[in-house]
């Protein structure tokens, strides 16, 4: 085992994506699917049983290798594939999750016992296999091809002299057929064999036992024809002349110096080229701690410029930018290198809508695009959670049954889309469902009910603020829990965890005709462009993708509305922010800086923009407690900590 | 000694087979993930030997040794089999492979094919 301990992340890797398409092709299968997907399966499995044989994990290679004859079977087209076999199948590709799962945290796949859907796919296997068993043997073919090689034998008179041959085959060979077919192909090529023992048909069949006798005419001469008989897995070859004894002179015969020989020495030293390796896999912590020390130096790279310009040091400057070019080039690179393609997580929801579909009694066509975008691994982390509950939402929820379906008009399968796509800030996914929509009136009075609003309130309210209520915490609209989508998790988690990944979510909603929820998240989360601005002499920092404009701010231009100040901007009605509480009052604000989240616009008032900047934002620690506002810190070159606004929370 | 192009579909298998012909002092000509690759690869390489999987994306490992073969009928071909692949290592053997190595590999077992088929 100890010696493939340095394959075993390799292996977990690429068995996971092995694992992955088995499933999607599965799922394809079940659909309806096609030659091609089954050949893709086949492919899957037949390569994990391979690698896991390879490892030693033989409880995973034996579940493999029983799979691999159930689809040999459908691959040749002697059984076709039932809803009762896929669904024993899908159980055992989760079996084999879990293996891998084992494996990866050091086991050997043992710890996972898959006796049941072994017995289960063995049962398939003698039920379907009767009949092509019996097709395989056919004796009466074998006789009269026998004969055939006999009167080759008479027929056959050369001069050439005769050897009787005998080969043994190692007890210990895989395939000992074969191994004999090889010998005699080779002998072939130096004489013409007449007679075999076995015959050659059986021997094709591979009812071989392990010991074969011929006889060539060949004027190569013994030792040739011992050479020609002689590899891997030959136990012994014995020669003699045959019948007429006829001595052979033994000469060189053979063809020693192969001009390729001499190529390889000359090339020896282009190969060196071909055996570099060109992908590395490297472990995540091992980057994330280069990350941080991207971060550190990012920050340093703000002070040194700083010390050069206080200090007017000429010579630093070049030097300094220098540095900040490499700094730049370094960072842009390691956000490269954690960019993950979405597919990642895209690939397992397939079998999620599935089977949530089939426990609701549900038909659903679940499509997926853009599964290419790449996000940052911190981001999709994040990631993978809530969208798997929304996804078990539209579908659980969202969709109808079929007979609701019909009754409205409707085909009776559903559709599901998920999709995602890079926008210039940020990648935004988006999830469509063509179910019931939200049912805001029911909506309403459940907030109403649980005392999140009044029922006044509740009247006046639009559509959007209504399915807005969704998101509050302790809301749910299904009375009872569900197995599949009400974990005890409601939306207001979901909403959390985006906004944790500075992402925001937003949902539209058509009774009736669907819902839509679009994630808004950005591609990377550490460092972030910002500008800062001054405030009572203090320094705040605003991430700039929030940031639609900059204005003059005229104190006289301001009207009085309800508890705040608002200006008229460009048609706009436009809420405006002082940020005393946070940053003290001022007199000299001068300029307005209009940030935007989503439809929703407000400005902050501020005295001087001090200039844009990259920063590395750092999250606050959860012992500070609730900061609504505020998404994290930053530390300039000067060492000054740094508030960043968040904007989200704000408007 | 030779110098071999692996063939196989998975990194994994290819990683296996090349640290096995490493520590057996053969070189890599280089490496190949589908039969298609594998017949251009032979084309720009000319190895001495390739190892060639059967079951592989695009084109399978039989078909990939039928093209090798006629772009030349003396190129050395040993392929990678699992237990329950005997007809297709037939069918192999009779399109002109030169030999077969077992998966799991045995490091002692492919090592002596390889050299048996280098000298043949």
């Amino acid at each position: 085992m100890s010696e493939f301990e340095a394959y075993r992340g390799l292996f977990v890797a690429e068995s996971r994506e092995n694992h992955e398409m088995l499933v999607k092709n599965m799922l394809i299968l079940e659909k309806g699917g096609s030659q091609t997907a089954i050949d893709e399966i086949f492919r899957s499995i037949h390569t994990l049983k391979g690698a896991s044989a390879s490892m030693g994990f033989m409880e995973m290679e034996r579940l493999c290798h029983t799979m691999e004859d159930v689809f040999q079977m459908i691959r040749s087209g002697s059984a076709v594939i039932s809803a009762e076999l896929n669904n024993l199948l899908l159980a055992c590709s989760d079996i084999i999750e879990l293996m891998l799962d084992d494996v990866e945290g050091g086991g050997d796949s043992s710890s996972v016992n898959p006796d049941e859907q072994v017995k289960a796919l063995k049962q398939w296997l003698s039920k379907n296999t009767g009949k092509p068993v019996e097709e395989v043997t056919k004796p009466a073919v074998k006789q009269s091809k026998a004969t055939a090689e006999k009167i080759k034998e008479i027929v056959d008179d050369t001069d050439r002299p005769r050897y009787s041959v005998t080969i043994k085959v190692a007890d210990d060979c895989a395939m000992k057929d074969i191994r004999a077919l090889l010998a005699i192909g080779n002998l072939e090529s130096l004489g013409t064999i007449l007679s075999f023992n076995p015959s050659r048909e059986v021997i094709d069949e591979g009812e071989f036992e392990g010991t074969l006798q011929l006889k060539i005419a060949s004027d190569v001469g013994e030792d040739a024809l011992k050479t020609a008989a002689t590899g891997t897995d030959i136990a012994s070859v014995e020669i003699a002349p045959a019948a007429e004894e006829e001595p052979v002179p033994t000469t060189e015969t053979s063809d020693d110096a192969k001009p390729e020989k001499a190529d390889t020495k000359q090339q020896s030293a282009g190969q060196d080229k071909n055996r570099e390796i060109k992908h590395l896999r490297v472990d995540i912590t091992q980057l994330d701690h280069i990350m941080n020390l991207v971060e550190d130096l990012v920050i340093n790279r703000g002070r040194l410029k700083q010390i050069a310009e206080q200090n007017k040091i000429k010579e630093m400057d070049e030097a300094i930018g220098m540095v900040d070019r490499s700094v730049s080039d370094l960072q842009n690179l390691m956000m490269n290198i954690r960019m993950i393609p979405l597919n990642h997580i895209f690939n397992r929801l397939p079998r999620v809508v599935r089977d949530v579909a089939q426990y609701d009694g549900k038909d659903v066509e679940f499509v997926i695009e853009g599964g290419e975008t790449e996000l940052d691994r911190s981001v999709m982390d994040g990631l993978n959670d809530p969208l798997l509950h929304l996804i078990r939402n539209a579908v659980n929820h969202g969709i109808e049954s079929p007979e609701v379906r019909e009754k409205a008009g409707k085909p009776g399968k559903g559709y599901v889309k998920l999709s995602a796509h890079r926008d210039r800030d940020n990648v935004i996914i988006e999830l469509l469902d063509d179910g019931g929509g939200i049912n805001v009136e029911k909506v309403k009075s459940k907030a109403v009910e649980k005392g999140l609003i009044t029922k006044e309130s509740a009247a006046t309210m639009t559509t959007d603020q209504a399915v807005d209520l969704l998101f509050l915490p302790g809301f749910s609209t299904a009375d009872k829990i569900s197995d599949i989508s009400g974990r005890g998790v409601g939306l207001d988690v979901v909403k959390r965890s985006i906004e944790s990944l500075k992402g925001s979510i937003r949902v539209e909603t058509n009774p009736g005709k669907g819902s839509r929820f679009e994630l808004l998240l950005p591609p990377t989360m550490a460092i972030v462009d910002v500008m800062i601005v001054r405030i009572n002499k203090r320094r705040l920092a605003i991430p700039i993708s929030s940031i639609v404009e900059v204005a003059n701010f005229k104190n006289d231009s301001t009207h009085r509305i309800g508890k705040s100040d608002a200006i008229l901007l460009r048609d706009e009605v436009l809420e405006i922010f002082l940020l005393d509480d946070m940053m003290g009052k001022s007199e000299g604000r001068e300029i307005l800086i209009v940030v935007q989240y989503q439809k929703r616009k407000c400005c902050i008032a501020v005295d001087i923009v001090e200039g844009k900047q990259e920063v590395v934002v750092k999250p606050l620690s959860s012992i500070i407690g609730n900061t609504r506002g505020v998404s994290g810190i930053t530390i300039l070159g000067d060492g000054e900590v740094v508030p960043v606004l968040d904007v989200n929370t704000m408007v | 000694m030779g110098k071999i192009l692996i063939v196989d579909d998975t990194l994994f298998m290819r990683t296996l087979i090349k640290n096995i012909l490493f520590t057996g002092g053969h070189s890599i000509a280089g490496e190949a993930g589908d039969g298609e690759e594998a017949i251009a690869k032979y084309k720009e390489l000319k190895p001495d030997l390739v190892t060639m999987d059967i079951v592989m994306p695009k084109m399978n490992g039989i078909e990939a040794l039928k093209g090798i073969k006629a772009i030349d009928p003396a190129a050395k071909i040993i392929m990678c089999t699992a237990v329950g692949q005997e007809q297709m290592v037939k069918l192999a053997i009779k399109s002109g492979a030169k030999g077969y190595i077992v998966k799991p590999f045995q490091a002692p077992k492919v090592l002596e094919e390889v050299k048996n088929v280098l000298a043949s």
